[in-house]
Formats: C-alpha cells, structure tokens, sequence
C-alpha cells in the first residue's frame, strides 16, 4: 500500500533574491522578498498562506510574516532546528501539514546576511545544538564546521583512500554549473589546479572544498496537490521525504561511526514512501557545504557502495550530460548559501523544465537532501506529475 | 590626550561547565580523567548528561579512567576561526579513542603531520591555562 503522504503534497511556488556577498539589507527583509516572490510564483495572493516555517535561528519569526504581509488567520507556526537539514526535513512538516487540511499553503524561508553579518563561528553560539561542541571542542580549538566535519573527510581518505583529486571535482563541476545560472555568487570558471593551491583552511579542506559566506533570500510554498494543480506553474509532487537524526547528534566526537549521517535513516524511509530508488533520479540536488559531504551523501544514498564516493564523482559522472548530474545551480560552493533551500528551488524549477542552460533533459524525478547540525540528514524526493 | 593603543588579545573560549559536566573539569583541574559512570548498569557516558541512554537511570557517579588510547582521526587546522588560535596555527587536533571506551578531541603536541596514522598510540596530558581551569591535549605515547 502506498505511503499515505505520497505524492499528497506540492512544491507550488519558489522564489529567491540576488545571491551576493555585500548588501545592506536585513536578513528579515531578504526573507521577505524571496517569499513574496515564492507566492507570486505560485500565483497565490500573502494572504493565502496560513502556515510559517521559517530557518531558525536568523531571518524573521512566524510574528515577523504576520506583521509584514498581513497575514489573517495562520494555523500552523514551527521551526525545525536542523542547521542544513532543516529546509528539506521541513518541506516534511509541511506537507503533513496541507495534507491534513491543518494548512492549505506553508511557506518556508530562509533569509541570511552571512557575509555581510555575523559569520558562521558567530552564528554557531546561538544554536542550542552546538552546546556540546562550545563546552568541549570551541576551548581546544575546534567548532567550525570546516573543523568538525574535517576529521570525518580524513578518516574517509585513510579507510578509502579518497583523494583531493576527488574533492577537486565536485568544486569544478559545480562551477561549471553555477556559470550557466545567471544567480550566483561564483560565476568564473575554477580548474583543479586553482582548487589544489587554495589555501588550506582545517586539513583536508582547503578553501575551495568550502561553501559560501553569502547574502540572500530563498523561499518556497507547500501546497496539497490537489490544489496545488489548479495553480500557477506545473505541479511538482513530493512523492518521498524524511529526516533523520545519528546517533550522538550533537557531537560527532562522540559518534561511534562519524560517517554515519543522519542521512543514512532518512534515504530508507524517503526512498521506502516514494516507491523508487537511486536508479530512478535524473538528477541530484546534494547539499553541499563541504565537498566532502557530496562525496559521503552520494554513498549513503545508494548511488555506489561506501568507499567509492570518490571514483563515482569522476570522469564526467556528475556534470550535465552525465549520469547522474548534481547541483545543476552551483549548490552551496558557487551559488550561495541559504542553507539548501536553493537546492529544492533548482529541483523544482528543473521539473518544471525551467532549468535554463543548466537544463536536464527529460528531468522528470530527481532528489534533493539537507545535511547539517553535525550530521542531521534530510531528504526529499520530487516528481513532475503527469 | 595620546596614548598608545592597542587591539585586546583575543579571549580563549572556555568552557562553561554545567550541573553534569562540573566533576569532569574539577578532575581536569586537579590532574585527572573523570568519566561519568551509570551507577545501575556501570556503562560510561561521555559528554556528560543527566540520564543513561543503556538503561534510563538518572544516578550516576564519576570515576578516574586511564588517559591512553588510539588516534581514531585528525584535522590540521590553518585558519583561526577564532582569533586567540591564530598564534599557535597550524595545530593538529587529534580525535581519539581512549581506552576507557570514550572519545577525546585534543590538540595532539610533538608528533609530525606525517607520522600521523589512524591506530596511533597517544596519551591525555593536562594543560592549565587559567586557576579554575585546565584543559586536555595529546602527547605521543
């Protein structure tokens, strides 16, 4: 029997500012401008959304949307404290929630000056989530991600022997896939060699295997598909979506297998309500805030065996025109960093065959996934409808 | 008025014990590599919390535990994301499986990047770096 969520929910509307580094803008006002953008992508009216999940912490509260779009009766206010999981784990909570009739639209958005303001280490100390991580790893020098998630990178090359070789493609694709979206913060191409002499920021990352500091705006609405249909742009369906948390989820010290992402639970479940497997996807949106990352997800999602993430990115695999092409908008290393909600937005525009020069042809089912919070993982599975 | 003036030295972040993890570093204080124990089924926990994930008792007790163990992984950090490493980077933080059956994350001290291998025998030293509290770091053992 089908999962009793498939395909009940919708992507109905996306919408993004500029991705740039420098503005004068709040985080709150980015936020709003990509979400008035979103509803007017859906051809709904402010007024029509009833739910609010908004990133937290940064950008607005569920009190900010009411205030400034005047919004007459929200049902449904949440945050899901995730770090980059949390706007696909979200899309979750929100498709329960208009599958349910709790709320006919749910917006979720991100708004961020992360260049511009606060920079990460900074932002880091308002997340309950690094408690641990301040108490034990921020006194001995550690509590950057590009820190912590760096000893997880180098006991993959120890066990596997991945390569910087290996990091270095996943950034030049990228790249390349960033030149051909006019949005983005990276749009100079980028070669392997430039890759292996940027400096090193927490070994074996170097600058290049490192997403953006950036400012901008992201949002999108979730609808129930049946309405959703009678909408603006082509529905894209939400056929699969979980999230899922590891073991020691706020320390990766502590974790028995660091490689274990929260990723590994949420891929079964996702893939289990969907119906379908790795076989399946035209195209993958992987959240990308370290190259490594990339490299680890595309093993724990079954598109090749653990240890061979590193092969299985070479050789044109990943680009447009390969197999399986990724990150088609330039992810979180070239576009811009609103902690992955760029990434559902690329995935529904490609469905909807509005991918532009970076379109995937016959692009008909792909996923997208959210990593963060030392390891949470989500993932979402999303369908052209027929 | 002229005075010289100059940027203040960047401040180390410390630790900010809680009800838990407070025996942890009066140990570290004094010299020793305390780890809560359940007191119901004996398993270690570490970092410290209120309540037993084995078998759900809240009581607990701490116990002195041998301060060897084996590299489990590392970094090589470069860029000081916090102002107060940049004088000592690069540094190498080790992560480490102790013995006693927990891991430890120490900047690891006198071993060279490229001698650094998983399996590698380091042992916990102890570092004051103010009255109220030390810190760990690895030496080769």
């Amino acid at each position: 029997m089908a999962h009793a969520l498939r395909d009940k929910a919708a992507i109905s509307g996306i919408g993004e500012t500029a991705y740039t580094r420098g503005t004068t803008k709040s985080g709150l006002a980015l936020q709003l401008e990509a979400s008035l953008r979103a509803i007017e992508d859906a051809g709904l009216s402010p007024r029509d959304i009833d739910g609010i999940v908004p990133y937290f912490p940064g950008g607005g509260i569920a009190e900010d949307f009411i205030a400034n779009l005047g919004l007459p009766d929200v049902t449904l206010s949440l945050f899901v404290p995730m770090g980059g999981a949390t706007c696909v784990a979200a899309i979750q909570s929100a498709a329960m929630a208009v599958a349910t009739g709790v709320c006919r639209n749910v917006l979720i958005s991100v708004g961020r000056t992360g260049y511009s303001g606060a920079r990460v280490s900074t932002r880091l100390q308002q997340f309950p989530q690094f408690a641990l991580a301040a108490e034990f790893e921020a006194p001995i020098g550690m509590f950057a991600p590009a820190q912590l998630y760096a000893q997880g990178a180098r006991r993959h090359m120890e066990l596997y022997g991945t390569t910087e070789r290996h990091f270095a493609e996943v950034a030049v694709v990228t790249r390349q896939h960033a030149i051909l979206n006019g949005n983005v913060v990276m749009n100079k191409p980028l070669t392997v060699e430039e890759h292996r002499a940027s400096r090193m920021i927490s070994d074996p990352f170097r600058l290049f295997d490192c997403s953006l500091e950036s400012d901008g705006g992201a949002a999108i609405i979730v609808s129930a598909a049946d309405r959703a249909r009678s909408l603006r742009k082509p529905l894209v369906t939400i056929m699969g979506v979980a999230e899922g948390h590891p073991e020691s989820p706020a320390s990766i010290a502590q974790r028995p297998d660091l490689l274990e992402f929260g990723l590994v639970k949420a891929a079964k479940r996702g893939y289990d309500m969907a119906g379908v497997g790795p076989k399946d996807m035209n195209l993958a949106e992987i959240y990308d805030c370290f190259t490594f990352t990339v490299i680890r997800q595309l093993e724990i999602l079954g598109f090749c065996k653990t240890g061979e993430g590193g092969p299985f990115v070479m050789d044109g695999r990943i680009r447009l025109g390969g197999a399986l092409p990724i990150n088609t908008h330039g992810g979180l290393l070239s576009q811009g960093h609103v902690v992955g909600l760029n990434h559902v937005i690329e995935l529904t525009r490609q469905l909807r065959g509005e991918g532009g020069k970076a379109q995937v042809r016959k692009a008909e089912m792909g996923l997208v996934t959210g990593y963060g919070d030392m390891g949470d993982g989500s993932l979402a599975i999303l369908r052209r409808a027929a | 008025m002229s005075t010289t003036t100059s940027a203040p030295a960047p401040e180390r972040p410390m630790p900010v014990p809680t009800r838990e993890s407070q025996p942890y570093w009066d140990g570290m204080r004094g010299g020793k590599f305390m780890l809560q124990h359940c007191t119901a089924c004996g398993k270690v926990r570490h970092y410290p919390r209120p309540v037993c994930p084995h078998c759900f008792s809240l009581e607990s007790e701490f116990r002195e535990a041998p301060t060897t163990g084996q590299i489990h992984t590392w970094t090589v950090c470069h860029h000081p994301f916090n102002f107060f490493f940049k004088q000592q980077a690069p540094y190498i933080v080790a992560l480490v499986d102790m013995d006693a059956g927990v891991r430890v994350n120490a900047p690891l001290r006198g071993v060279a990047e490229g001698d650094l291998k998983i399996g590698r025998r380091v042992a916990l030293c102890f570092e004051p770096v103010t009255k109220d509290v030390t810190l760990p770091y690895f030496a080769g053992a």
